[in-house]
């Protein structure tokens, strides 16, 4: 809310400058966003009382001007604007003065003439109006004051943020001096107490109020004036609405507002003669809306009431949505003469459901939906009639106060060891109870024990605790000394997963692996270009966009959007991304799986070679990770879908497989292309090999123990074989072969060459066995013989042909 | 006098040995001194010549001296057929190393790293929660009843309910705090827990603001904790991430889980508190909400009332590498971009 500096000021009677209030407030109460000064540019720049106009003796089009700026002093300059006369009151800028538009004033000769000065038009002075006259002033306004002064703008404004729990007072410049006050150890300069429900001196019954439903109204008070004046507002009211950033409307709206901003409570105005009256008595009422009214407010939008919205109605119509906006139909204009003056208190949860409903949100919703103290209505009714009276010269003849249920003060118990033992600090008993005593909270003291009485416009106070920080803001928690925390010693339990998952990332780093974060969410069409369309996602009720509807059951999306993106700056991609994924479950709450992603893309594009380099790195690069996470034994099986839930049409058919573990078949993740299509679908053209682990399962089963493999003693002996094979003959047929016939003395095969004769459709192969025994150096005869036992199975069985 | 020769000989040999740069100097030395037609070799030729007296003096002084020289000379010609052409062995040690692919751990995931080693280092416990959350959790069990204002702060996703699983509402939680109630469910007092975590608001993104983001929750409860607890461990934290000296300012604040509750800020990191354009001028970055648990969680959590007391505060791990690595746009957490990814 913006607070004027000179309101605060005059209540709180504080001497500190608006940046000084700034940090006061900041250290204690609220956030302050900002301090605007106003009329800051119109240093120099003053009201001048226009004595003399005379001809320019050299131009035609000017005019010389001799203007009276107060203390005897007179300044004659050159002026080309013809809308003045004398004694017309005129902002004079003088030598010196720079003004908003960046002209700087110096003394200057316009053919002849000195001018020592400038009279200004609205533009020149950033003001809105007509830009080729001179801006003139009202005729009341003394010679020689500042134009900030004149105009109501010698002030600063101050953006400070009430907190929610403070809407109950603190959004109104009486809470704000309030608080002011208490800090600088002073009460406020404003006869609060003395704020009474007005009686009128001539009674009348012109309105008869009642309340339907007096959990969402509990009080309703109002109040009628007769032979009121409507007119434009005097000039400092008008001014302090503007600078607290409200418009200035009328006379009477904007008294209601001022009162609003003064001491927080919201008010309304309505024109009787425009309510439905019967037989000479208006009735009006504050009652739910039944379905189907409709109501148009000032904003002249029409509304379709729901039963759930509070409104005030007269026999007829509804005039008002409660606490939200006023009727259209019966606003306040200038031909109103006799005016309904309401100050009620509303529901908090029903006026905050209501304008969410209608997507309103007004100065009055504000602040009732924060909650209000229900015996502010008598107050800001008393103050709005003293000041109509005043500024539009009413007259008081009714006023209405249902008030079914009075809103009492009550008690908060404090105990003083409490207090400490919560801030950490020892606060004398003395201390606490005056600040209490500042914010205006009595105070007596039982022992130990502060006991509180809770003044009604303070809503948020209501448990000691509460009390504990009111003590320590205003005491000042900078006072408070850091302490380490003495606390037992306990080991603490380490955190496995995430311990699991800092080493799974360290190896994939490590291993040449960048991560990425994206998204927990993407749009249904993402999941429908990776074929994941098909599954049951969860969906966002309200997302921001379509794009982030669905809350993502695999990484990969994400991943593919990634890979199309940096294949802008590079040509081969190694990326990873661990991330939680959501399926659908039994349970309310979904399942969410811990997974981890990682693609290559080697810079193959698709056409007619049969390597794969980047299902080939994907797969020893999965192999490293599993060795390293000390997994027992795996193998990669064709995938085969169990599930119309799987990702089976994601992959591509002939180059993807099944992570699993040897002992239990356990399939622990994916590994492959991805589908061409899928691929094209996402806008790239290189092939993409992905994997994709369970980090939970993962984890389950890294668990294994490791234990120490005695050194060999006596020396290997390697030998190669090179052969051609068919073109389906798989790697596991020939190695299960080899290390059937080898024995126990073939202790490892390693496939080191392969080449594809595509024609013909076989391929090379060159293998690299190792021989061993633990007890003795093989004799070269043995291993001769253990190798042509290899070849023969292999000719026999696979047919293949062995080059020699 | 022949004596004397033959040692003038030997100092004359070994000074040319040594002198000596390469192999061919070398040859031509041994020729010169142990060749057939050198001096020495000459006198033990004429030995023959000799008395017997001189002989015996002349013949062993002469062959000890040509050993010697033979045994230098052996020693030079190994040192320097090992010795090595240091010119040619230059290279261009401005010429850029090899390139080496290693990867590169996400920044988010290397300040995480870093924010749960100190909490490690001083005791706590590292909790998780669900990303996909009860409203319970995330807002009543917080003492935030539905239709509380300050649930219009938290801008909330909401899931669409399955008609057939009641009348739970489930959200994406806004807070890493969500998981406050669920530890004390099952824990009870003393401990000292953070949460790291992604969380969600319903914002539209800018430079700024994100959607999806991460948040580190700190849950600090026993018999009486309080906030100058509080206030040394803020200071201990800071001080160690940002490897200096950091001091806490407090200011009033409301959180419904919290109360007292209060925003904190740190003394600037960029220029210690004397006011620069990091912190415009004030002298504070302003870092997260902080408080004394709220007796209302507590009830939620079962505890009873006013057995326990703590603290909790929660903040943003992107807004810490953004301040750490003055890093100027929080998109680009989560862009994926490489170019980015690669400078850390």
């Amino acid at each position: 809310m913006k607070f004027s500096y000179n309101w605060l000021k005059k209540i709180s009677a504080t001497k500190k400058s608006p940046l000084e209030l700034k940090d006061l407030l900041i250290n204690h109460s609220f956030e302050v966003e900002k301090v605007i000064a106003l009329g800051e540019n119109w240093k120099k720049v003053v009201v001048g009382e226009i004595l003399e106009i005379k001809k320019h003796p050299d131009a035609d089009r000017l005019q010389l001007v001799k203007v009276n700026i107060g203390e005897r002093k007179k300044l004659e300059v050159v002026c080309g604007a013809f809308n003045i006369s004398l004694g017309d009151k005129v902002p004079v800028a003088m030598i010196g003065a720079s003004l908003p538009n960046g002209m700087v004033i110096k003394e200057t000769n316009i053919r002849g003439v000195k001018s020592q000065g400038m009279l200004c038009a609205p533009q020149e002075l950033g003001l809105e109006g007509d830009p080729s006259g001179i801006l003139i002033l009202n005729k009341n306004i003394s010679a020689g004051i500042s134009l900030a002064q004149a105009l109501g703008l010698d002030d600063f404004i101050l953006e400070i943020d009430i907190l929610a729990n403070r809407g109950h007072d603190a959004l109104s410049h009486v809470g704000v001096a309030r608080e002011i006050a208490a800090l600088e150890n002073r009460k406020i300069d404003y006869d609060w107490l003395g704020l009474k429900a007005p009686r009128p001196k001539t009674k009348k019954e012109i309105v008869k109020t009642a309340i339907k439903d007096k959990k969402l109204c509990p009080r309703y008070s109002m109040a009628v004036l007769e032979d009121v004046a409507v007119a434009p507002s005097p000039l400092w009211l008008a001014a302090v609405l503007k600078n607290c950033g409200l418009n200035s409307v009328n006379n009477v709206v904007d008294v209601t507002n001022y009162v609003m901003l003064e001491i927080g409570q919201p008010l309304h105005s309505f024109d009787v003669e425009k309510l439905y009256s019967e037989k000479g008595k208006i009735f009006i009422e504050a009652r739910r809306a039944t379905k189907g009214e409709k109501i148009k407010l000032l904003n002249e939008k029409v509304y379709d009431l729901e039963k759930e919205d509070l409104i005030i109605s007269d026999r007829k119509n509804p005039i008002a949505l409660a606490g939200i906006m006023g009727g259209w139909e019966s606003k306040v204009t200038e031909k109103t003469r006799t005016i309904i003056l309401e100050a009620a208190n509303f529901d908090a949860i029903s006026i905050r459901s209501s304008r969410l409903r209608h997507n309103l949100k007004t100065d009055a919703s504000d602040r009732f939906e924060k909650t209000l103290d229900p015996n502010l209505t008598e107050k800001a009714l008393a103050r709005a009639v003293e000041m109509l009276v005043k500024i539009a010269g009413g007259k008081l003849v009714q006023v209405e106060d249902i008030y079914p249920k009075k809103v009492h003060p009550w008690k908060i118990s404090l105990n003083i060891d409490y207090l400490e033992k919560m801030l950490g600090e020892k606060i004398p008993i003395k201390t606490a109870r005056e600040i209490l005593n500042r914010l205006e909270i009595k105070t007596k003291l039982a022992g130990k024990v502060i006991v509180a009485d809770i003044p009604t416009f303070r809503l948020d106070l209501q448990t000691p605790e509460d009390l504990v920080e009111e003590i320590g803001r205003v005491y000042g928690y900078e006072k408070i000394t850091p302490q380490p925390l003495m606390a037992p010693v306990k080991n603490i339990r380490l955190n496995e997963n995430r311990l699991f998952i800092r080493a799974v990332k360290n190896i994939l780093a490590g291993s040449g692996f960048s991560e990425v974060y994206n998204y927990s969410f993407y749009s249904m069409r993402d999941a429908g270009l990776a074929y994941l369309g098909n599954i049951k996602h969860l969906e966002l009720e309200n997302p921001m966009n379509p794009d982030q509807a669905w809350l993502r059951v695999s990484l990969i999306p994400g991943i593919l959007k990634n890979i199309r993106e940096n294949l802008k700056n590079f040509q081969q991609l190694r990326l990873f991304e661990t991330g939680r994924v959501y399926w659908k479950n039994a349970d309310v709450l979904p399942e969410e799986k811990e997974m981890l992603v990682g693609a290559i893309v080697a810079g193959e594009k698709f056409g007619a070679q049969i390597e794969a380099d980047s299902f080939y790195e994907a797969k020893g690069q999965v192999d490293n990770l599993l060795a390293k996470l000390n997994l027992e034994k795996w193998y990669y099986d064709d995938y085969e879908p169990v599930s119309a839930d799987t990702f089976v049409d994601l992959w591509h058919q002939g180059r993807s497989a099944e992570i699993k573990l040897e002992d239990s078949g356990e399939s622990i993740g994916f590994l492959g292309e991805v589908n061409p299509f899928v691929l094209a679908n996402f806008g790239i053209r290189e092939r993409v090999a992905l994997f994709e682990l369970n980090l939970e399962k993962l984890r389950k089963f890294s668990e294994g123990e490791r234990e120490y493999a005695p050194l060999r003693k006596y020396p290997e002996v390697t030998r190669d074989i090179s052969m051609i094979v068919s073109g389906g003959t798989r790697v596991n047929e020939i190695l299960s072969l080899m290390q059937a016939a080898g024995g126990a003395l073939l202790l490892d095969v390693d496939l080191f060459d392969i080449f594809y004769f595509e024609k013909e459709n076989k391929k090379s192969m060159t293998f690299h066995l190792i021989f061993g025994a633990p007890d003795r150096t093989l004799e070269s005869r043995e291993v001769e013989s253990l190798l042509a036992k290899i070849i023969t199975v292999l000719e026999k069985k696979l047919g293949v042909k062995v080059r020699r | 006098m022949l004596e004397q020769e033959i040692f003038n000989i030997k100092t004359e040999a070994l000074k040319n040995i040594s002198h000596s740069s390469s192999i061919e100097d070398l040859k031509f030395w041994r020729v010169q001194y142990l060749g057939r037609k050198s001096r020495l070799n000459e006198i033990l030729k004429g030995l023959k010549d000799f008395s017997l007296e001189k002989r015996q003096k002349i013949g062993p002084l002469a062959n000890t001296i040509k050993k010697e020289i033979a045994d230098f000379w052996e020693q030079k010609n190994r040192e320097l057929e090992r010795s090595i052409d240091w010119e040619k062995e230059k290279i261009d040690i401005t010429a850029p190393g090899k390139k080496v692919s290693g990867g590169h751990l996400h920044i988010l995931t290397q300040v995480q790293n870093e924010i749960e080693d100190i909490f490690i280092a001083m005791g706590f416990e590292i909790a998780d929660g669900p990303e996909v959350e009860k409203e319970y959790y995330n807002f009543n069990a917080l003492n935030i009843p539905p239709h509380h204002p300050a649930r219009d702060s938290q801008d909330t996703f909401w899931l669409k309910s399955d008609e057939n699983k009641g009348t739970d509402k489930i959200l994406l939680r806004t807070h890493t705090s969500a998981a406050q109630v669920r530890y004390m469910e099952k824990n009870f007092p003393p401990f000292r827990i953070i949460v790291p975590g992604r969380i969600f608001r319903r914002e539209a993104t800018d430079a700024t603001h994100e959607h999806t983001f991460h948040q580190f929750e700190a849950l600090v409860v026993g018999d009486d904790v309080n906030m100058r607890h509080f206030k040394h461990l803020a200071e201990e934290f800071f001080s160690r991430f940002f490897g200096k000296k950091i001091k806490i300012r407090l200011r009033p604040s409301y959180f419904p889980f919290v109360e007292p509750g209060f925003e904190f800020d740190i003394s600037c990191t960029v220029c210690g508190g004397i006011g620069c354009a990091a912190c415009k001028k004030t002298g504070w970055l302003e870092v997260g909400g902080a408080g004394m648990v709220n007796q209302e969680v507590f009830r939620a959590a079962g505890y009873l009332p006013r057995q326990y007391q703590g603290f909790a505060w929660g903040f943003g791990i992107e807004r810490l590498a953004m301040m750490k690595y003055k890093i100027d746009d929080v998109r680009l957490f989560h862009s994926g971009d490489l170019r980015f990814i690669r400078q850390f």
